[in-house]
């Protein structure tokens, strides 16, 4: 990785590791180019309770001065959540991940982000233009230019 | 009892005066170390310091700011990022 931001992620993981945020835990990451991170909502939303998600993060050699490409991935057992700002290919809609990054935003700050955006949610429904944005959608999620138009849910 | 001096070595330890956080933000090494790309802390590596009071390894933050998504914000409090001229 150029830069030299490796260490970093090192220790992001050492921390994702051994100070683990409630409901977040490290599936997979065996390398600084893609982890696993497996997330569950900690309220009792009906929605989502009883389920475990995973994010996979995939990080350029510019992290954390560009964002990691972030969404959803289904495995055996392993759904993608419903939600009005996650797609059914697991794309998110989520400001912090686009426009709204920061380098010192963490895997864990991002997590819990997206934590807290399903635990808020009482719409047991994909976005409206789900069906449209699946069928062209680009394979990184940071190659849509999301609007990121409601704040509410 | 008389002492004479033959030699002596001084030794000074020195520290960023900058008592906020103490890591630098953005590559999460102390700020009495080096960004990534450095190899000698000190003036080599300098702490650079918003008006907003955030500060980061100087070499960082450029990082950040020459990046057109950063939008010239600062990544702490993404106000603009001006730096403090005192």
């Amino acid at each position: 990785m150029i830069g030299g931001f490796t260490k970093r992620l090192g220790r992001e993981l050492n921390d994702l590791k051994n100070n683990p945020a409630v409901g977040i835990s490290v599936f997979q990451a065996n390398d600084f180019r893609i982890w696993l991170i497996d997330i569950k909502v900690m309220d009792d939303n009906p929605i989502y309770a009883g389920k475990t998600f995973r994010l996979q993060f995939r990080f350029a050699s510019s992290y954390p001065i560009e964002a990691p490409e972030v969404q959803f991935v289904a495995s055996y057992g392993i759904e993608i959540p419903v939600h009005p700002h996650i797609y059914s290919n697991g794309h998110i809609c989520l400001d912090v991940l686009g426009s709204g990054w920061s380098p010192v935003q963490t895997v864990a700050s991002v997590a819990m982000s997206i934590q807290s955006m399903l635990a808020g949610n009482d719409r047991n429904e994909r976005p409206p233009d789900d069906a449209r944005y699946v069928a062209h959608a680009p394979i990184s999620p940071k190659n849509t230019r999301f609007v990121y138009h409601d704040d509410t849910v | 009892m008389k002492v004479t001096i033959d030699k002596w070595i001084g030794v000074s330890t020195w520290h960023w005066n900058h008592a906020q956080d103490e890591v630098c933000g953005i590559c999460r090494v102390a700020f009495d170390g080096t960004c990534p790309t450095c190899k000698y802390p000190g003036d080599d590596c300098p702490l650079i310091i918003g008006e907003c009071k955030h500060a980061f390894h100087m070499h960082c933050l450029l990082k950040w700011l020459t990046t057109e998504s950063s939008k010239g914000l600062c990544p702490m409090c993404r106000r603009r990022f001006k730096t403090a001229t005192e």
